[in-house]
């Protein structure tokens, strides 16, 4: 009976490429090692961290999915190998089942490195600048 | 026949009763009638659970979000889980 699981990882902001390859290769090692395969290693990108963790206010996150069998001790041996071997770049993990019946797509927030959409997010932060022009235009001006 | 002392309610305690009272309206928890929303509760999915906390971060009570008891456990382990990958914060002035 094939289990499916997901791991989402936070690694420092400084995580370099080659770095990132060699967190998945080691952590695929970990998953064959117990007889399981790795279906998929995403990285969602870096992200604006809600408080800061280990004085990083940054982040970048990684998701991993891996199918394993039931009855294998590799969840324990993954948070393990997480916590002692990549702690200096792994900061938080969270393993958790995937439910069978669930789809396998998922919403995520947007990265910074994702273009946002600049019009809308304008006109609602510069609130100030309405208030600016509206005193203009009712020519209620001050100057001398 | 003795008469009967009709007793003066505080105004303090007829507020109270009327707050406690309510809406009368039934509200129906919105992933009981549609199934496949459960599944947009992820920790994962934080802008969607965003909507269940207050300004300063703190989880809304079922009957303000209008989730059914099952379906409120169930956000509130996703935030708790977001809270953790600090993804959703545990609290703070405005975010």
């Amino acid at each position: 009976m094939t289990q499916k699981y997901e791991a989402l990882l936070l690694t420092i902001p400084e995580i370099t490429g080659d770095e990132a390859k060699d967190l998945e290769m080691q952590l695929d090692k970990v998953v064959r090692g117990a007889k399981g395969a790795t279906v998929s290693f995403e990285r969602w990108g870096k992200y604006k961290l809600a408080y800061d963790v280990k004085k990083n206010e940054y982040g970048v996150y990684y998701l991993m999915r891996f199918d394993v069998d039931k009855g294998t001790n590799l969840i324990n041996d993954l948070k393990t190998y997480i916590n002692v071997k990549l702690s200096t770049i792994v900061m938080r993990d969270m393993i958790s089942v995937l439910d069978p019946k669930a789809p396998s797509t998922y919403q995520r927030p947007r990265s910074l490195e994702e273009a946002p959409t600049r019009e809308e997010g304008f006109q609602r932060e510069s609130r100030g600048s309405d208030f600016f022009l509206s005193a203009d235009n009712g020519n209620d001006s001050d100057e001398d | 026949m003795t008469k009967k002392i009709k007793l003066k309610i505080s105004a303090r305690l007829v507020k109270k009763r009327t707050r406690r009272a309510g809406g009368n309206r039934p509200k129906s928890c919105r992933f009981c009638v549609d199934k496949a929303q459960v599944y947009t509760v992820d920790y994962k999915n934080s802008t969607f659970l965003k909507s269940f906390l207050t300004e300063r971060g703190k989880i809304l009570p079922s009957r303000i979000s209008g989730a059914c008891a099952r379906h409120q456990r169930c956000i509130s382990q996703e935030i708790r889980k977001s809270r953790v990958m600090a993804l959703l914060p545990y609290s703070g002035p405005s975010f």
